[in-house]
């Protein structure tokens, strides 16, 4: 057959060739055992944010091989399809139409930041496809629709997590309090001021400085004219540790009870000797004794270089949760899909105990304090009045 | 007290402010080049420090290094991006320059990661001194220090050795300095070596201040440092100076008064919009031609 192939023309030899590909092609395309189910993936990979961003990447990595390597999900392997979205809106409208129109994707984790999040909520949306967020806090997010879910306590209920820790367990009276004025710091901010009278925390100042800044002298001077029982700050570790460290070098005494993106080995080598002392609301137990997050903690920390925080372990969780909800469904359609997600019950997420979704889709979970002794990360107490802090409804 | 502790604060960024420009404004007064490229420079000089700091556990050796160094990052800057360039209008290697930082940016974050690199041993920024109720640690002592070494330093460079009169020279009469002899191009040279090696030791301090060097570093030197030396007078030392110390005390007491809906770049910026409308060639005018 091959020396009659040779004789041949060349157009005719071209389209015999063409044929037998487009046949191999379409059979293995139709054949359903060697299909994979698409999970879309943003997050920052470059840009201002790409900390968090490779920290999410390596998580959602870790995950997807442990789930494959167990035989994935109704019989069918996991594969990620991360985009960049740089943590900017446009950005991430860009790659979430890419991820709907060019790779037909149906499931999407989303381990962005809050602006690039809630630009991207309400294209999925309209497109049928459903997002889990795993820790960006913008309250748009979840209001976009009904295939939006939250992995991560809102600003707001953090803040009025943060006023019940300060007021009740800590019980300081007077308090300044400094917010970074982007939406995670000011929304944070917002809550716990609307919390604050409730415990008898009277506010004496409020001070703000943004993402670039790293010198604090004139917050400093003033907190320390303040003379406050505590302070409240909201921040990332890259600005909230020189804030300790200059707060304490300024003389500043007080408690300093910081926000949930303070959690990091690196704010606590960043501030050094300053960090002692210093709370942390809605931290990361990373000590839990778990067998799990035992695991992922030396995982991790060999793949990255170091310690996860709580965006690695709540994009790792994000990722198992979608694919427990692809298995309690049955199916990978996103109807089904939601629906499993909206009717999980107490699933370990390795952030703590996910009691379960309220009608908006946002977590019902305790929240924990951290504090750092001895310079390092030790858990401090857990706060279980969930009405103190649940979520919106709507 | 109160006003005092936000005086010390604001010649505290003074300082810092006017170790980034300085650097920034020799390259202005011999080229007229906006070299933005400078704030890869500081960067770099932060790192080289924070780095040999760390592997050597030296913390004096890492400034050494930095110092050491950078002049010749710098000098390959004028070599390869600036000279074949400078027939050009300026914004042509001013533009190669914003592309030169964007991607020095993005090396360092891929080099030593996104979150950045701490001193393992940073003795001085915990080492307090409560100077009559005013408390400052040893770093902002040393930069405010530095900063007016490095301003008598280059006065007397100036004024008081040949190399530097040559320099001067060069600057502001190119042509009557060349017929007396002085090689314009070495001038370049000794230029960009001074004025990273500058750079170098405020990203250094910067880092030791903060104790983090991470790849947005670079960033505020990128844009104020700009502003200051527009500020200033194009081109002159002293002015920079004198802007630096001004921007340092607007930005400290301007935050206090009116922080709760400008943020700090919002209002050095408008004092800077506000000081330039009434003299618009900055504080010691324009350098002479």
């Amino acid at each position: 057959m091959w020396h009659q192939l040779s004789k041949a023309s060349g157009l005719a030899r071209t389209a015999l060739v063409g044929l037998i590909g487009f046949l191999a092609f379409a059979l293995v395309a139709a054949n359903p055992a060697n299909a994979e189910i698409k999970i879309g993936f943003q997050a920052p990979l470059t840009g201002f944010a790409a900390t968090d961003g490779k920290s999410a990447k390596i998580a959602a990595d870790m995950a997807i091989e442990e789930i494959n390597a167990a035989g994935g999900e109704i019989g069918q392997k996991l594969q990620l399809i991360p985009y960049d979205d740089q943590a900017k809106s446009d950005q991430a409208i860009f790659t979430a139409n890419k991820l709907i129109g060019e790779d037909g994707v149906k499931l999407v984790v989303n381990a962005s930041y809050s602006a690039s999040g809630r630009a991207a909520a309400p294209v999925f949306q309209k497109a049928g496809v459903v997002m889990i967020s795993a820790y960006g806090v913008h309250p748009d997010i979840t209001r976009a629709g009904d295939l939006m879910f939250r992995l991560v306590h809102l600003g707001p209920p953090q803040g009025r997590a943060a006023a019940l820790f300060i007021g009740k367990d800590l019980k300081l009276k007077k308090t300044s309090t400094i917010t970074m004025d982007n939406d995670y710091g000011q929304a944070t901010m917002d809550g716990f001021l609307g919390a604050a009278p409730q415990y008898g925390i009277e506010v004496l100042n409020k001070y703000s400085y943004s993402l670039t800044d790293r010198q604090f002298g004139s917050i400093v001077a003033s907190v320390k004219r303040d003379n406050p029982d505590g302070v409240y700050a909201t921040g990332y570790f890259f600005t909230g540790g020189p804030l300790v460290a200059q707060l304490r070098g300024g003389g500043v005494t007080a408690p300093i009870i910081g926000s949930q993106a303070f959690d990091s080995q690196k704010f606590i080598d960043i501030a050094g000797p300053a960090s002692e002392g210093t709370y942390i609301v809605d931290s990361f137990d990373r000590a839990r004794n778990d067998t799990a997050l035992q695991r992922f903690f030396a995982e991790f920390t060999k793949r990255a270089g170091y310690p996860p925080e709580n965006v690695a372990a709540i994009s790792y969780s994000a990722v198992m949760l979608m694919a427990d909800a692809i298995k309690r469904a049955g199916s990978a359609d996103p109807a089904k899909v939601r629906d499993a997600l909206a009717a999980t019950k107490n699933y370990q997420l390795l952030t703590g105990e996910l009691i379960g979704f309220n009608k908006l889709h946002e977590v019902i979970q305790t929240i924990s304090v951290n504090t750092i002794k001895d310079g390092k990360m030790k858990f401090f107490a857990k706060l279980g009045d969930l009405e103190a802090f649940a979520p919106p409804e709507k | 007290m109160y006003y005092i502790d936000l005086a010390v604060t604001g010649l505290s960024f003074g300082c810092m402010y006017a170790m980034m420009a300085v650097g920034l404004t020799l390259v202005y007064g011999l080229l007229r080049i906006l070299h933005v490229a400078h704030a890869a420079v500081f960067a770099l000089g932060a790192y080289l420090t924070v780095i040999v700091a760390n592997a050597t556990g030296s913390i004096g050796l890492g400034f050494l290094a930095a110092i050491a160094v950078t002049p010749l990052f710098g000098m390959a800057i004028y070599r390869l991006l600036y000279e074949p360039l400078l027939s050009y209008r300026p914004d042509v290697p001013m533009i190669a320059s914003v592309g030169l930082l964007v991607l020095m940016q993005d090396a360092f974050r891929i080099a030593f990661g996104e979150q950045g690199v701490t001193f393992k041993n940073n003795i001085y920024a915990f080492r307090i001194y409560d100077i009559a109720g005013v408390r400052v640690n040893a770093v902002q002592v040393a930069i405010v220090v530095c900063a007016i070494a490095v301003f008598i330093g280059l006065h007397l460079f100036t004024t008081r050795t040949r190399i530097g009169i040559a320099w001067r020279a060069t600057v502001s009469r190119p042509k009557i300095a060349a017929s007396f002899g002085v090689d314009a191009i070495k001038v370049r040279y000794l230029n960009f070596a001074i004025g990273s090696a500058l750079a170098a030791l405020a990203g250094g301090l910067i880092g030791l201040l903060n104790n983090l060097v991470d790849p947005a570093i670079g960033y505020v030197v990128s844009y104020k440092a700009l502003a200051i030396i527009v500020l200033g007078g194009l081109g002159s030392v002293r002015g920079t100076l004198i802007a630096s110390v001004v921007l340092g005390m607007v930005e400290a007491y301007g935050t206090i008064f009116i922080g709760s809906w400008l943020n700090r770049d919002a209002i050095a910026f408008l004092a800077l919009i506000a000081l330039l409308m009434i003299r618009p060639q900055g504080f010691t005018g324009a350098r002479a031609t």
